[in-house]
């Protein structure tokens, strides 16, 4: 295999990007939000057509126009999102899209060996009889990179993998890794995480813009280095001037375990006044099926509260039983002197939780947070359209509303035309920007965050850590719920470990470190 | 929107660039105004083609059907009656549309509020206009509630698909105004199923001379602004459009969404009920069977290209008078059938639904 070009003209998104990756080689693919890696990628899957440009693999030019070339051609991707059914088996899952399956009747010994066989050449373990809905993302991931190693992949593509992995199974991701590239294959990893790309990739490739800006050899760079092509010197130079507290931290947060600037103000966690207090929690997911059970937390005003934990053990049901969004099944929550939900029956509704100054920002900006059709002004209002500050006269005020918006958009440097501009055609840096806009502009006494700067550029992340530390600085207490655990221990004055609805850890700023924490987020309890 | 490079689609170049964020509303409003007319024409196009087909002169079809409503009076009294009913079933389908329901029962809900009215209109036929009309009216508006709210009602509290109980539930009322016109208060020599006359106190005045419009016009104008008003200006409008833009993200932020949903095909259901009050104070005097004509489905085309814009209802609605008004005229002086005219309608839906796609095309080649 010689080497994979591509060439792009016209189309913003990637303004002729070349790339070659060689055999036996992990190429990682680096850059911010927006920089284009996804989308290369996706062309090279054959989920998008270049305008321009030609893809080799092994010497031959090669028409891809459809996933199906691409497979054919030996390029396989594993998304963000998995595309699997939830109530086949893993061996289903699999085979599932393959051709020859004779006909009617399903014979799926021999593809369950071969996925044995497979399994075990690469070190992905799996249960071939599993019930994919049964399996946790580190082993649904596992099903991903199996498919395509079923269909012949000699070209793997991997969008972000580590996204939702405990440290330990970024390990064992990392060794699958070699050993793929070991028997010769080619792995091209999508990330912005600067330290895995160091420990894996034999080279990478730093875009921005949808622009290639270059491409080194692992030996011959260091982290810092990486971090300045990758977001460019402003920032960077920003970053250094050390003043910047905040700057340093996103890198920090990048690059690796450095400590973090000891501005952070140790609450004493006794003082509960105007904090939260929950209490005996029960909470269900949305299949009916208790998860939290006995579970209390408490936050002070002003503490950031990080709780870490792979995805899937209860931080949704979590977030949205603290922000008021899913009903208690038991349990007390108070917020300062209101008591939100207790002993008289049933929590209140949203609104009252609203009204009461929880403020949640959820995971899911796009499903969660906003109105896409809808102009920013509309959707700055949401949630407070019942309050009296944008009414006049009994009817709202939308020149008021209006004007509220253009200083948010300010305050908040969202990038648009201007209130009008409709929040579905905001980037994801920028419907951030708009959702925590409207969490600050009710004064928060409780601030929910859920992945808070997931998806997003370093510019944006910087920016959102800026303003949960401001919010802190007043008073607010915050709930940080994040599976990047660099971010947590970033930001947390305290830290818990979850695994499947249990506490099973706590750390306070500067405690533990990411291999404790690791180690307690797969369920094992701390010892104390 | 005179200066402003209204790019039709198909023209245009970087339209990527142009797009409504830049230059803000004239712009945005030409992007929104322009599809229409498009499509207007279009539909037109293909129509005429059809009526070459079928043998006839398009442009004399086209002229009948487009000058009707406006060459006599009588025509224009005509359009403004229709026009009355049909922006109502539009409410009636496009408010519950703002929360993300389909009232597909505006004819059902139309009906009951007729056979309300006209309950009330024969039972107290004595009263006077000053009692006996606001009765009538109001009768109306609850009935068609009520029965919008059965569906409303099945919706929020056991999840029942408000598709199928609102077009079931027209059928249920098919059966009962054909009871009531037959049984309860039927009109003999009417040799159709008819109710008895209401009373002259249940009848809306006419503005002016004869032919003139009835005051059902100024009760229908009232209910545009309100509704406008209502969608825009009060926090329950605002929440409604939030429901109907992100279901999810407005019970995340304190909106009480299925209740909501709920109150939608109510106030929905109530304008349709109204407008069946008002079509027997108003043009009948009296229920009928058929009564109900095609204003469902005229009131879904009229919704759906108003696209929930609550400012753009009633001025569609008029197009489709018009349109409507003029089929039957056409058929007279043109020897085309009048279905021509709902091939016309549902081509331009076709068209104005089709133009998003195409715009979407132009702006995002990003």
């Amino acid at each position: 295999m010689t080497g994979v070009q591509k060439r792009f003209g016209a189309v913003q998104a990637l303004k002729s990007v070349d790339l070659e990756v060689a055999e036996n080689e992990v190429h990682g693919l680096l850059g911010g939000n927006g920089a284009g890696k996804t989308t290369l990628m996706n062309v090279l899957y054959g989920l998008y057509r270049a305008d321009q440009g030609e893809v080799e693999i092994d010497g031959v030019k090669v028409e891809i126009g459809a996933p199906r070339d691409a497979i054919d051609a030996g390029v396989g991707m594993v998304h963000q999102t998995f595309l699997q059914i939830d109530t086949y088996t893993v061996t289903e899952n699999i085979v599932l899209g393959t051709e020859n399956l004779g006909g009617l009747r399903l014979d799926l010994a021999e593809a369950r060996a071969r996925i044995v066989e497979l399994s075990e050449r690469f070190g992905l373990a799996v249960n071939p009889e599993a019930v994919v809905e049964d399996l946790p993302v580190g082993i649904r991931q596992r099903v991903e990179i199996l498919k395509a190693l079923y269909r012949g992949s000699k070209i793997l593509i991997l969008d972000e993998p580590t996204t939702n992995l405990t440290p330990q199974e970024v390990d064992d991701l990392f060794g699958s890794i070699r050993a793929m590239v070991d028997e010769g294959m080619s792995v091209i990893l999508i990330t912005h995480k600067i330290r895995e790309t160091m420990s894996v990739c034999d080279r990478m490739t730093v875009m921005r813009n949808g622009e290639h800006i270059a491409t080194v050899d692992r030996s011959a760079t260091g982290p810092e280095e990486l971090a300045a092509i990758m977001v460019g010197k402003d920032v960077a130079a920003e970053a250094e001037e050390g003043d910047s507290a905040d700057g340093a931290l996103v890198v920090a947060g990048l690059v690796g375990e450095e400590g973090l600037g000891d501005h952070h103000v140790v609450v004493d966690p006794t003082q509960q006044d105007g904090g939260l207090r929950a209490t005996g929690l029960r909470v269900a997911n949305d299949h009916g099926v208790t998860l939290f059970e006995d579970f209390s937390l408490t936050i002070a005003p002003g503490e950031v509260m990080g709780i870490a934990g792979v995805a899937g053990n209860g931080q949704v049901e979590l977030a949205e039983a603290i922000s008021g969004v899913r009903p208690l099944l038991g349990g007390t929550v108070n917020l300062g002197a209101r008591e939100l939900a207790g002993t008289r029956g049933a929590g209140r509704p949203t609104i009252d939780w609203l009204s009461a100054g929880v403020a949640y920002v959820p995971e899911d900006r796009h499903r969660d947070g906003i109105l896409p059709t809808r102009s920013i002004t509309e959707n700055l209002l949401l949630g407070s359209q019942r309050s009296a500050a944008v009414k006049r006269r009994g009817l709202l005020d939308w020149k008021t509303a209006r004007q509220n918006a253009v200083e948010a958009i300010a305050t908040f440097s969202v990038q648009t035309s201007g209130p009008n501009a409709l929040a579905g055609d905001l980037s994801g840096g920028n419907i951030q920007r708009v959702i925590l806009a409207r969490a600050f502009a009710r004064k928060p006494r409780l601030l929910v965050l859920h992945n808070p700067t997931r998806g997003l550029d370093i510019g944006s992340t910087q920016f959102v850590y800026e303003q949960v530390r401001h919010a802190a600085s007043t008073g607010c207490a915050v709930l940080l719920l994040s599976e990047d655990l660099d971010e947590v221990i970033a930001l947390s004055d305290r830290i818990m470990a979850l695994y499947s609805g249990r506490n099973t850890g706590e750390w306070l700023r500067g405690e533990g470190d990411r291999y404790e924490i690791g180690r307690c987020m797969t369920g094992l309890v701390k010892n104390s | 929107m005179s200066e402003t490079t209204t790019t039709p689609p198909g023209a245009g170049p970087q339209p990527g660039e142009q797009l409504a964020r830049t230059s803000g509303g004239t712009l945005r409003m030409a992007w929104a105004v322009v599809p229409y007319f498009v499509s207007v024409l279009l539909a037109f196009v293909a129509g005429g083609v059809v009526i070459l087909l079928l043998g006839n002169d398009p442009f004399r079809a086209f002229e009948s059907v487009l000058t009707t409503s406006f060459s006599t009076q009588f025509g224009l009294v005509e359009t403004m009656h229709k026009w009355v009913a049909v922006v109502l079933c539009a409410y009636a389908f496009a408010i519950p549309l703002a929360t993300g329901k389909f009232n597909i029962g505006a004819e059902g809900q139309l009906l009951m509020g007729a056979t309300a009215g006209v309950a009330m209109g024969i039972v107290f036929s004595d009263l006077p206009m000053v009692v006996l009309l606001p009765v009538v009216l109001l009768a109306g508006v609850l009935a068609g509630a009520f029965w919008a709210g059965i569906a409303a009602f099945l919706l929020v509290r056991f999840q029942v698909n408000e598709i199928l109980s609102t077009v079931l539930l027209n059928f249920v009322s098919f059966a009962f105004i054909d009871y009531v016109a037959s049984h309860v208060w039927p009109d003999r020599g009417a040799g159709h199923p008819a109710t008895i006359r209401v009373g002259e106190g249940a009848l809306l005045p006419r503005l002016g001379d004869a032919p003139s419009v009835h005051a059902g016009v100024i009760v229908a104008v009232v209910v545009c602004v309100l509704v406008a008003i209502g969608m825009r200006r009060t926090a329950t409008g605002f929440e409604m459009t939030a429901v109907g833009a992100n279901l999810r993200a407005s019970l995340v932020h304190g909106i009480r969404t299925s209740r909501l949903a709920g109150a939608g095909l109510v106030v929905g259901g109530a304008l349709g009920g109204l407008a069946g009050a008002i079509e027997v104070a108003g043009v009948h005097g009296k229920m009928l069977e058929g009564m109900q004509s095609n204003f469902l489905i005229l009131g879904i085309i009229v919704g759906l290209m108003a696209r929930g814009n609550m400012v753009a209802v009633p001025f569609v609605a008029f197009g489709i008078a018009v349109l409507e008004v003029g089929a039957s005229s056409m058929q007279r002086t043109a020897q085309v059938p009048v279905e021509v005219v709902l091939i016309i309608e549902a081509l331009i839906l076709i068209f104005v639904l089709l133009s998003d796609v195409v715009r979407d095309r132009l702006r995002g080649a990003s």
